[in-house]
């Protein structure tokens, strides 16, 4: 519930640009769509170069609006990748938790983001296809084993890929984007996890290298709530 | 101010093109492009000419004859003209569909031809019909020229006639000859297919999806209808399908929007894929057999996509229309595995489907990856990249307000551009309306893609003005597809005006506004760009390459890495070129001594092989798997001194060839060269094949990057280990991995002693965190020390040696011999802790081993049918003892290996011929030779200090060794 926007709730409100990145159908584009749209496509057309939607998330204390860049999977497309992780504050690192080849690639995008992307991003890294590991799909009942659709397809055990994480310092979840399970909460978690001093007041002083061509009209909420932070946003936005 | 800004971009596109001259392309070139036709056609009889047509127009121009076509053309194809990226007015007839060819007579001094084609009425009909049908080719020129013109041209239609079984196939594949056939009720075209009495039973050509799933769109607000009537009458008077004859009339149809059922064929008619299909009518099937069933990673990549493939069209929510997605993406992959399968392709090639058979599809995307958008769906994408580069450019030149305005706002326009292009704007817009830029797409060629680009923006660009990030901007563009078919002017009192829609106002922008964007400006742009481009994608690969060689890769410095994936990429690509150059220039003097007249055919024209060869950023080569052994030879010549083969010269020992063979023969400093001019010849050597054998461990026969670096790692990465090296290198030579290395194994290592050391031996430097070493300040051997310490080991080798046979008892000595001997041997200045380390790793069996007797080590050395090893403890043992050695196993071999010099650079070739300079060990030492003890008997060579005197020594102690080995039965 929280990310549903709540009219007129006057928080401090920021920007925040968010890139997906994963091999190819791992379900990135389902991620978002499940977190924008709270929906699911079974045949969703490939990703072509990227695909950019916004949602907010609102936190007790400030609505997070992500800018969100849902980038190609396929290998050949990762050259394109700087184009798009550039100025990213956070990054979502994509795996299918049943191919292995797909947490080799996002360790991968994870070395690339923290060598190459702004210094102090927040990657979180996340295994989908959740919906597909029986531990989850039948935890009481162990006689259901010959059952092909409950086949447990597993192949990433979950304490590999947090051992990763934790030694890497990142976020990390197992999610379905099928049935929703976790996309909140990774969505959620990294808005928290955001520093305070990286984020921006909304309008695009993120991503605008001259803040005066900045137009506010159509954000005319955000600006004047809390005011050191938003001066020290400001600055900070600028600086970038 | 608009027309200001017009009149500034179009004096900004008229500038004078500066294309280095590579980059231009070859009349061949302009040609093919020019008449879209195979690469296997070559313009090999041109003439000036006026055409006429049966309906009487006259045009002037020029003809062309190439192997299997005649051409005509009012705009001759060149570089500059804008006409070179439209097919323009004329003909493009493959000979044969020629049916007859008649020499008129009208006038004594003209030359003139009337020509039949396949579709026009048989002999004499048009006559007797009162019309002519005939197209008359008048040719201005001189009297040999014309006749040397038909000459040719009866050579051609001859030898074409084979293809008529082809044609016959391609044009029953069409739909204009249904729609027409029909038409004509049958009779009338009796003469033209010669089956008259079959054509009621005939089916409908496959004319895609849409005949069995419906076309997008409602036809009737497509009235298409109308423009089918508009099309029959066309065809029914300008020839159809392989026989067309275009007019300006031809252009307007197809501006206006194909017809659905003819879309298909118009869309390969214009783009030249009919020509390829005419010539391969099996190619598709072929494929399909010879691969069915085989699975890639790109058959993989194109599995996933299957379903996501313009997935809300009906056609492809089913078995029918999935099947021959997979089939024609499938075979793509097959046919160009360089490129194999690229997201978006799926995309692209479904929209293809929906207009046209499997095969039509097959061939159009292959002309779109080859020639529309070459690069596009590449490996590494460069063509898309390159063409975004463009895009951004003509932005600039053409906007220059919007320009300013997105560089002030850091918004980068690829990102929302990028899309269009790569999937030809059929992810963008609605499909009815993508078809429409198609249609035109295929006709004038990729400049239509960068000129809609143009217009949307030049349209959206007051609101663009107002957008100050990337979402914004994304945001008024997808509002702007999804309007397309509003009224462009809503509120206009004009009635037509206000039944303008926003897409035909989209268009008129794109061709009128920016007609000044032609084929040749992106030509020019391309060219201009393409370097940055390929840079920026090759920085970026060499990154990502890096990051990823594995935890091995860590024991190398990141400058280091950088240098090592260098010279792989840049020996790799190179020689590739290299050797590709030396085929092409063995060919053409095979060709210029078979015959000295023709004009070779494609040979060399193409220019393609050269120019899009040898960069990381195209991606990878047909050949390229990784590095053979001759390439790795060479990949080892820039990075250390021994891998340099002796120059033949110096060697003048007959017996050099046993320690270093002279490779595949000097060709001299020529294009044959396999080395390339200038480049050092690589050694070859024993040596170098085990290392080459050992890094490769996959067992290819090839080494990857990822195999080079490991390798190099495991000698010179981190810190300097002598039991590893020792290790190493007898593991060299243990070639079934028992432990043991034989009598043959020891003469061998000690070749490669040798070898490695021959020009030059001892530290350079400390760059290797060496530098440690006590005492040693001058930090090099000269040649005796190292020659007696190698002849030494061999020695010792031979004396330690075990015999194969199980041990016999009467050797029980109690003897602390070996200790003995390491006391007496080892290095004066190593302290006791050493000492006990290094005595540490023998193996106990080993130090209670008996010593030989003196009369059992003859034996043992020189009795071949009583075979003997050492064992990795005596191996240990014998290079501990000697100081020399000890060093050359610490860190002296390590650092024969450069990857960076002093001053952090790359190790710059040095040309083989440099003599003796390039042996500082040796040269500059040889007073310093004196000073040293030699243990060896053959100490006159040595003094000499040259490479001659080592060698001639080295390789006389090897032969006698092998020499006492031969002889047989010597008890």
């Amino acid at each position: 519930m929280a990310s549903r926007e709540e009219a007129g709730a006057p928080k401090l409100s920021s920007s925040v640009k968010l890139v997906l990145l994963g091999e190819a159908a791992v379900g990135k584009s389902s991620l978002v769509l499940r977190f924008v749209n709270d929906d699911f496509q079974e045949n969703k057309e490939p990703t072509i170069g990227a695909a950019f939607l916004t949602q907010k998330c609102n936190l007790p204390t400030r609505t997070i609006k992500f800018e969100i860049w849902d980038t190609a999977g396929q290998e050949r497309f990762a050259s394109l990748a700087p184009m798009y992780y550039r100025n990213a504050q956070t990054a979502l690192v994509v795996y299918d938790i049943t191919k292995p080849t797909s947490l080799t690639k996002a360790k991968h995008w994870v070395a690339e983001l923290q060598r190459q992307a702004s210094p102090g991003i927040v990657i979180a890294l996340v295994g989908n296809k959740l919906d597909l590991a029986s531990s989850n799909a039948i935890s009481a009942n162990a006689d259901d084993v010959d059952d092909a659709e409950n086949e447990d397809r597993r192949a990433i055990p979950t304490s590999e890929a947090k051992a990763y994480a934790e030694e890497e310092s990142l976020l990390f979840y197992e999610t379905s984007a099928k049935t929703g399970e976790n996309v909140q909460a990774v969505f959620e978690a990294i808005a928290n996890a955001i520093p305070e001093s990286t984020l921006k007041p909304r309008g695009g002083a993120g991503t605008g290298m001259g803040g005066g061509a900045r137009s506010s009209a159509n954000e005319g909420h955000s600006h004047a709530v809390n005011m050191a932070d938003a001066t020290r946003a400001a600055k900070e936005g600028c600086a970038c | 101010m608009l027309t200001s800004l017009l009149a500034k971009a179009s004096s900004l596109l008229s500038e004078p093109p500066t294309p280095p001259p590579s980059s231009r392309p070859t009349k061949t070139v302009l040609f093919r492009t020019h008449f879209r036709l195979p690469d296997t056609q070559s313009p090999l009889q041109e003439i000036t000419c006026e055409l006429t047509l049966p309906s009487g127009e006259h045009y002037t121009g020029k003809l062309y004859l190439s192997e299997s076509f005649l051409c005509f053309s009012p705009n001759p194809p060149t570089a500059t003209s804008a006409a070179a990226a439209t097919a323009g007015v004329g003909f493009t007839l493959p000979l044969c569909a020629v049916r007859r060819v008649e020499r008129l007579h009208s006038r004594s001094y003209m030359f003139a031809l009337a020509i039949t084609t396949w579709h026009g009425v048989g002999a004499g009909a048009g006559a007797a019909g009162g019309k002519e049908e005939r197209i008359t080719l008048q040719f201005v020129g001189m009297r040999n020229a014309c006749e040397a013109f038909c000459d040719r041209l009866k050579k051609g239609l001859r030898a074409q006639m084979a293809e008529v079984r082809n044609l016959r196939t391609l044009v029953e594949s069409c739909y204009s000859e249904f729609l027409l056939g029909e038409g004509r009720g049958g009779g009338g075209e009796e003469g033209g297919l010669g089956e008259g009495g079959k054509r009621r039973e005939r089916v409908v050509p496959d004319a895609g999806l849409g005949l069995l799933f419906k076309y997008p769109g409602d036809a009737r607000k497509l009235r298409d209808k109308s423009k089918m009537r508009l099309w029959a009458e066309y065809l029914r008077e300008n020839g159809r399908n392989v026989t067309l004859v275009r007019q300006p009339t031809f252009h307007k149809l197809i501006r206006v929007g194909l017809p659905n059922r003819l879309r298909g064929e118009m869309w390969e008619l214009s783009s030249g894929s009919i020509y390829l299909r005419l010539f391969s009518p099996t190619l598709y099937t072929d494929i399909l057999a010879e691969y069915e069933g085989r699975h890639s990673h790109s058959i993989e990549e194109i599995e996933k996509d299957l379903n996501r493939s313009l997935p809300e069209y009906r056609g492809f929510q089913n078995d029918e229309g999935i099947g021959r997605l997979r089939r024609v993406l499938g075979a793509y992959s097959w046919r160009n595995e360089e490129v194999g399968y690229c997201q978006a392709m799926n995309i692209v090639t479904a929209a293809l489907l929906i207009y046209m058979s499997e095969a039509q599809a097959f061939f159009l995307l292959s002309t779109l990856c080859d020639r529309l958008v070459p690069g596009y769906y590449s490996k590494t994408m460069y063509g898309t990249l390159l063409d975004q580069r463009v895009f951004e450019s003509l932005v600039e030149k053409t906007m220059p307000i919007l320009w300013e305005h997105l560089v002030k706002s850091d918004v980068q326009l690829s990102v929302v551009s990028l899309p269009w292009f790569l999937s030809l704007y059929i992810n963008s817009m609605p499909l009815v309306f993508a078809f429409r830029v198609l249609d035109v797409f295929f006709l004038e060629g990729p400049k239509v893609l960068f000129q809609i680009g143009l217009a949307i923006l030049r349209i959206n660009g007051e609101e663009l003005l107002d957008a100050t990030d990337d979402g914004a901007f994304i945001s008024i563009l997808k509002g702007y597809f999804g309007r397309l078919d509003e009224s462009a002017h809503p509120r206009s009192d004009n009635e037509k005006l206000r039944a303008v829609t926003r897409f035909q106002e989209l268009m008129v922008v794109a061709f009128k506004e920016f007609a000044g964007i032609t084929q040749s400006t992106i030509m020019e742009q391309r060219a201009r760009h393409k370097d940055a481009v390929l840079s920026s994608i090759e920085s970026f690969a060499k990154r990502t390459q890096l990051r990823n060689l594995g935890p091995e890769s860590k024991r190398l410095t990141p400058p280091e890495l950088s240098v090592v994936y260098d010279r792989y990429y840049g020996v790799l690509y190179e020689r590739q070129a290299r050797l590709q150059n030396i085929a092409e220039e063995l060919e053409k003097i095979a060709a210029a001594r078979k015959s000295s007249s023709a004009g070779l055919p494609g040979a060399g024209g193409a220019g393609a092989g050269n120019g899009e060869r040898g960069r990381v950023g195209l991606g990878p080569t047909p050949g390229e798997t990784g590095m053979d052994y001759d390439c790795f030879r060479e990949f080892m010549t820039g990075i250390a001194p021994w891998a340099v083969a002796t120059p033949h010269s110096s060697a003048a020992s007959p017996a050099a060839g046993a320690v270093a063979e002279g490779g595949g023969g000097f060709f001299g400093k020529n294009l044959l060269n396999p080395w390339g001019a200038g480049n050092p010849e690589p050694a070859d050597h024993d040596f170098l094949k085990r290392l080459f054998r050992r890094w490769d461990t996959g067992m290819r026969g090839q080494l990857t990057l990822a195999n080079v670096v490991t390798g190099l790692a495991s000698v010179v990465g981190g810190k300097r280990d002598i039991m590893g090296m020792i290790n190493y290198w007898f593991e060299l030579y243990d070639d079934d991995g028992d432990g043991k290395v034989d009598r043959e194994g020891i003469l061998r290592i000690t070749e490669a002693l040798l070898f490695v050391t021959r020009r030059g031996y001892g530290g350079r430097g400390d760059e290797f965190g060496g530098g440690g070493g006590s005492g040693e300040a001058d930090g090099e051997f000269d040649e005796g020390r190292v020659l007696s310490a190698v002849s030494g080991f061999t020695r010792m080798c031979f004396e330690y040696a075990d015999p194969d046979r199980p041990q016999r008892d009467h050797h029980h000595h109690n003897s602390s011999k070996p200790r003995t001997f390491n006391e007496k041997l080892a290095p004066p200045d190593t302290s006791e802790e050493e000492e006990e380390d290094l005595l540490g790793p023998l193996d106990p069996a080993d130090i209670d081993r008996p010593p030989p007797t003196p009369s059992e080590k003859a034996n043992l050395a020189l009795d071949p049918s009583n075979p003997l090893h050492i064992t990795l403890p005596t191996f240990r043992m014998v290079v501990l003892a000697d100081e020399v050695l000890e060093r050359f196993f610490e860190r002296a071999f390590a650092e024969t290996f450069t990857l960076l010099r002093h001053d952090g650079s790359a190790p710059v070739l040095q040309p083989t011929t440099a003599g003796p300079n390039q042996r500082p060990g040796i040269a500059v030492q040889t007073t310093a030779a004196a000073r040293v003890l030699p243990v060896l008997p053959a100490s006159p060579a040595i003094v000499t200090g040259t490479a001659k005197g080592l060698r001639g020594v080295l390789d006389n102690m090897v032969n006698d060794s092998i020499h006492r080995l031969d002889v047989p039965g010597c008890e």
